[in-house]
C-alpha cells in the first residue's frame, strides 16, 4: 500500500445514547482497540438526535439497538439524515447495524401494538412484531467471500420477525438459534458494506475474525486511492477464541439438559415445572431451587 | 358432615400437610448442610398445595408489603424490618434474597403454624420484578415498594418498559386504602398507575451536594417517559435518578413526600441522614456505606410510614444494627487472608461497588465471577456497560471465574487489564484458592460475583468456618 504515515478511520456512532441498550458500547471498545493494538489510529464522532454530520467523511458507521419507543425517536430523527446516510453507503462506507439498528435501515418495523415505524430503506428488508421474544444465544455460519466459512456467535434478544427481500442478502445461516424470524433460517442482512445483524452480545469482541473484517473495509474506504491495502497484521487472540468457543458451546448446547435432568424425577413432582419452549416473560420464576441452579453448573 | 365440609376439611389437610412438608423440608436441608432452606421449603410445599401462599396470606391479619425493583430490595426490606420492629411490631420476610415464588411462599411456610396462621403482624416480602405478576395475585398485599427499574437481566425481563407495565398492573390490583411507595427520582418508576386507586408516595433526595450535572453514561431512562424528549436534570444523584424535568411536555419529578435533605458521613463509612417526612423530620444513622444505601434507607423510611410503622424517635436507632446483607462487601476473614465479597448484577450495582472499592487504598486484587444460570440469566452483554476500565490502573491481580469466566476475561481484556495478570479458572474452589493464595497477608481480596457464584463462594467459606450460613443472617 502506498500510503505514508500511521493510517487512521474515521468512526461515526450514531445515537450513542438513544440506542445502546445490551453493552452495545462494547462494539466500539472492540473497532478501536483492535485498531490501537495494530498502531491504526481511530477518531470516533458521535451522532446523537438534531446532530446531521456529513456521513461521506465516515469510514465505519454504527447503529445499535434500543427500545421501541427509543426507535420512534431515531426513526424520526432519521429521516433528516438519510439522505446523506444513504449516498455514503452507496459509497461504500462500512455500517454495523444492530438489532433496531438493523430495523432502522430496513423498510419498516410493524410492532404489535402501536403504529409502524419507517426504515430509510436501505436494505430491502421489512419486519413485522412477534408475539414472543427470541431470547436465546445463537449461532450463524458466514461467507464474506473471503473464501472460507466463519461463525458468528453472540445472543439475539427480539421480538421482530425480519423477512428480506431479493435486494438483500442474509448475513449467514442460523446454525442455532432463531435469527431473523425463526423459519427461514437467515439471520442478518448485506448490502454493499452494510452488516445488519440480531446478534447484540455485543457481537464484535466475541467475534475478531468480523471486527477485523469490518477494520479492514473501512482502511479499504479510507486508501482506495492509494491501492489495496495490505492484510492486517494478526493478532495474539487467545482470549477471544475461548470466548468465541464457549459462546459456540452455549449456542449449541443440547435444549433438553434440563429436562433430561428432571425426567429422573417422580412424575408428581415434575408437574408444571417444564420450561416452555418459547421464551416467555414469566418464564424462569418457579425453577430457581438450589438444586436447579446445580444443574447449570459445570 | 356435608359435601362441602368435606371439601374444606380436606382443603385444610391439605394445607397442613403442605406446611409440614415444607417446614421438615427446610430443616432437614439446614440439618444436611445442602441448601440454607430459603426456596426449598415453599418448592415443597407447593407441590403439595399449590394454594399454600393464597391460603396462608388469605388466613393472615398481618400486614402485608411487596418489595421490587431492580436494585436494593434486600437491603430496603432489611432497613424497613428494623424500623417496623424498633415500635414493637414482628416481622416475617424472606432475609436471604430468596425472592422468586419458591422463596417468597416459604415465608409463609416458616411463618405459619399448621392451620395457616401466621403470628407476625407484618408479612415482608422481596419479591423479584418478574416474579411480581405471579406473587401479588396470591399475597394481595396492601403496600407495594418499587425501589428503581435500572437494566437488569434484560434476557428474561424483555424491555425495561415490558418490566414497568408488569409493576404497573401489581400497583393497580392495589385496594383503595392500599399504597404505592415509588421512587420519585426515577422517571419510569415515578410515571408508573397514574390511574391506580391506592394512594402513591413518592420517596427521593432533596440533597445539596451529592450527585452530578448530568447521568453517568449507563443511566437508562434518560429521556421523557411521555414524549421522549430528552430529560432535564437539575441533579443527577446517581445513575438517571435525579431531581429531573422535560422540556418538551413539561412533566417534572413528582412533589416528594419522603425526602432526603441531609448527608453527613459519618467515621464508620455509613451516613447519617435527615428525612423530611409527613410524621415529620427524621435523622437516622445509615451503618452502610454509599449513596444507593441513603436511598435504600429513604426507601425504608417511605414503605414504614405508609404502613403506619415509622416512629420519628424509635426510627433514630433502628438502623443502627444493620450489617451489609451477605455479599454487599461483606469482610470477611479467609483463613489468615482478607476477602471482601460484592453482589453485583447490572451495571449499576456494579458502579456503585466499584466506587466503593476505588475508594479503598492500595493495589486491588479481584476475583470476578458470573455464570449462566436462571437466576444470573445467560446474556451478560450489560458487562459492557460497567465501568471496568476505572478499575484497571489499581490491578494488581485477577482471576475470573464461572460458567461464563470466558467472557468474563473477555471484557477485561478489552478494559485495557494486562493479560498475563489474568487468570481464567472456571471452577470456584480452585479460583478462590488461587486467587487468595496470589495476595500478600496484608491486603484484601475483592470478590466481584454475580448471585450464583456468590453463594457458591460463600458456601465454600462456610464449609471452612470463615463466615456464618446465610440462613442465621
Amino acid at each position: 500500500m502506498e500510503h505514508a504515515g500511521p493510517m487512521t478511520i474515521r468512526i461515526c456512532h450514531l445515537y450513542p445514547s438513544l440506542l445502546s441498550v445490551a453493552g452495545d458500547r462494547g462494539n466500539l471498545l472492540a473497532l478501536t482497540r483492535r485498531c490501537a493494538w495494530r498502531g491504526i489510529g481511530t477518531s470516533v464522532d458521535e451522532a446523537d438526535v438534531g446532530v446531521t454530520p456529513d456521513f461521506s467523511t465516515f469510514d465505519l458507521i454504527l447503529l445499535h439497538g434500543g427500545q421501541d419507543c427509543e426507535m420512534r425517536v431515531a426513526a424520526r430523527d432519521l429521516e433528516a439524515k438519510a439522505g446523506s446516510l444513504r449516498e455514503a453507503i452507496e459509497d461504500g462506507a462500512v455500517v454495523l447495524a444492530v438489532c433496531a439498528g438493523y430495523q432502522l435501515l430496513a423498510k419498516y418495523y410493524a410492532p404489535v401494538d402501536g403504529e409502524p415505524i419507517t426504515g430509510i430503506g436501505v436494505l430491502d428488508a421489512v419486519t413485522e412484531g412477534g408475539g414472543t421474544r427470541f431470547m436465546s444465544h445463537i449461532a450463524v455460519g458466514c461467507d464474506l467471500g473471503q473464501g472460507k466459512q466463519r461463525t458468528l456467535v453472540g445472543f439475539e434478544n427480539h421480538s421482530g420477525r425480519t423477512y428480506l427481500g431479493p435486494g438483500a442478502d442474509p448475513l449467514g445461516r442460523v446454525i442455532a438459534g432463531s435469527g431473523n424470524n425463526g423459519e427461514d433460517g437467515t439471520e442478518g442482512a448485506r448490502y454493499r458494506e452494510v452488516y445488519a445483524t440480531y446478534l447484540h452480545g455485543p457481537v464484535l469482541p466475541k467475534n475478531p475474525w468480523l471486527t477485523d473484517h469490518l477494520i479492514s473495509r473501512a482502511l479499504l474506504h479510507r486508501y482506495r486511492d492509494a491501492g489495496t491495502p495490505d492484510a492486517l497484521e494478526a493478532l495474539e487472540d487467545q482470549t477471544e477464541t475461548e470466548a468465541h468457543t464457549a459462546a459456540l458451546r452455549l449456542a449449541c448446547r443440547p435444549p433438553g439438559r434440563r429436562r433430561a435432568a428432571s425426567a429422573a424425577l417422580p412424575r408428581w413432582w415434575r408437574a408444571g415445572s417444564q420450561r416452555p419452549a418459547a421464551v416467555d416473560l414469566a418464564a424462569g420464576d418457579d425453577q430457581a431451587t438450589g438444586a436447579g441452579m446445580a444443574w447449570t453448573s459445570r | 358432615m356435608s359435601a362441602s365440609g368435606a371439601a374444606v376439611a380436606a382443603g385444610r389437610v391439605r394445607l397442613a400437610l403442605a406446611l409440614a412438608a415444607g417446614k421438615g423440608s427446610g430443616a432437614a436441608g439446614r440439618f444436611l448442610n445442602v441448601s440454607g432452606g430459603t426456596s426449598l421449603p415453599g418448592a415443597i410445599a407447593r407441590r403439595v398445595d399449590p394454594l399454600v401462599l393464597q391460603k396462608v396470606a388469605a388466613a393472615s391479619k398481618a400486614r402485608k408489603a411487596a418489595i421490587t425493583g431492580s436494585n436494593g430490595k434486600t437491603t430496603t426490606c432489611r432497613m424497613l424490618a428494623a424500623l417496623a420492629q424498633a415500635t414493637g411490631i414482628s416481622v416475617a420476610q424472606n432475609r436471604s434474597g430468596s425472592n422468586l415464588l419458591q422463596g417468597v411462599t416459604s415465608v409463609a411456610v416458616r411463618g405459619a403454624d399448621l392451620r395457616g396462621r401466621m403470628r407476625a403482624q407484618l408479612l415482608l416480602l422481596e419479591v423479584d420484578e418478574a416474579t411480581m405478576r405471579r406473587v401479588t395475585p396470591e399475597v394481595t398485599p396492601d403496600m407495594v415498594l418499587v425501589t428503581n427499574i435500572f437494566r437488569d437481566q434484560l434476557d428474561r425481563f424483555g424491555e425495561l418498559y415490558s418490566m414497568a407495565r408488569m409493576l404497573e398492573s401489581a400497583i393497580e390490583a392495589l385496594p383503595w386504602h392500599g399504597s404505592a411507595v415509588l421512587n420519585g427520582d426515577d422517571a419510569l418508576v415515578a410515571s408508573l398507575a397514574p390511574r391506580a386507586q391506592a394512594r402513591r408516595l413518592y420517596f427521593g433526595l432533596r440533597t445539596e451536594g451529592v450527585g452530578s450535572e448530568v447521568p453517568e453514561h449507563s443511566a437508562d431512562t434518560i429521556r421523557c417517559v411521555h414524549c421522549q424528549h430528552p430529560l432535564t436534570f437539575r441533579r443527577a444523584y446517581m445513575s438517571h435518578l435525579g431531581d429531573y424535568e422535560c422540556r418538551g411536555c413539561g412533566s417534572k419529578r413528582p412533589d416528594l413526600d419522603i425526602a432526603v435533605t441531609a448527608i453527613h458521613p459519618s467515621p464508620d463509612g455509613g451516613n447519617d441522614v435527615t428525612a423530611e417526612t409527613p410524621a415529620g423530620t427524621l435523622q437516622v444513622h445509615v451503618p452502610l456505606p454509599g449513596l444507593h444505601n441513603v436511598y435504600n434507607a429513604a426507601a425504608a423510611i417511605a414503605g414504614a410510614f405508609a404502613l403506619g410503622m415509622l416512629e420519628p424517635g424509635s426510627a433514630r436507632s433502628a438502623l443502627e444494627a444493620l450489617r451489609p446483607a451477605f455479599g454487599r462487601l461483606e469482610e470477611i476473614k479467609a483463613g489468615g487472608r482478607r476477602a471482601v465479597l460484592s453482589f453485583v448484577k447490572n451495571p449499576t450495582s456494579y458502579n456503585a461497588t466499584l466506587r466503593l472499592i476505588m475508594q479503598r487504598p492500595g493495589r486491588k486484587h479481584v476475583l470476578a465471577a458470573h455464570s449462566n444460570t436462571v437466576v444470573d440469566g445467560e446474556d451478560f452483554a450489560w458487562l459492557w456497560d460497567v465501568d471496568l476500565e476505572a478499575l484497571v490502573p489499581d490491578l494488581a491481580s485477577l482471576v475470573v471465574s464461572g460458567t461464563r469466566a470466558e467472557e468474563v476475561a473477555l471484557r477485561m481484556k478489552y478494559a485495557g487489564a494486562n493479560l498475563t495478570d489474568i487468570r481464567v479458572i472456571p471452577g470456584r474452589q480452585t479460583a478462590l484458592d488461587t486467587a487468595l493464595a496470589r495476595i500478600p497477608p496484608d491486603e484484601p481480596l475483592y470478590i466481584l460475583a454475580g448471585y450464583t457464584p456468590m453463594r457458591e463462594f460463600r458456601r465454600i467459606m462456610q464449609r471452612r468456618g470463615w463466615v456464618p450460613p446465610f440462613w442465621e443472617e
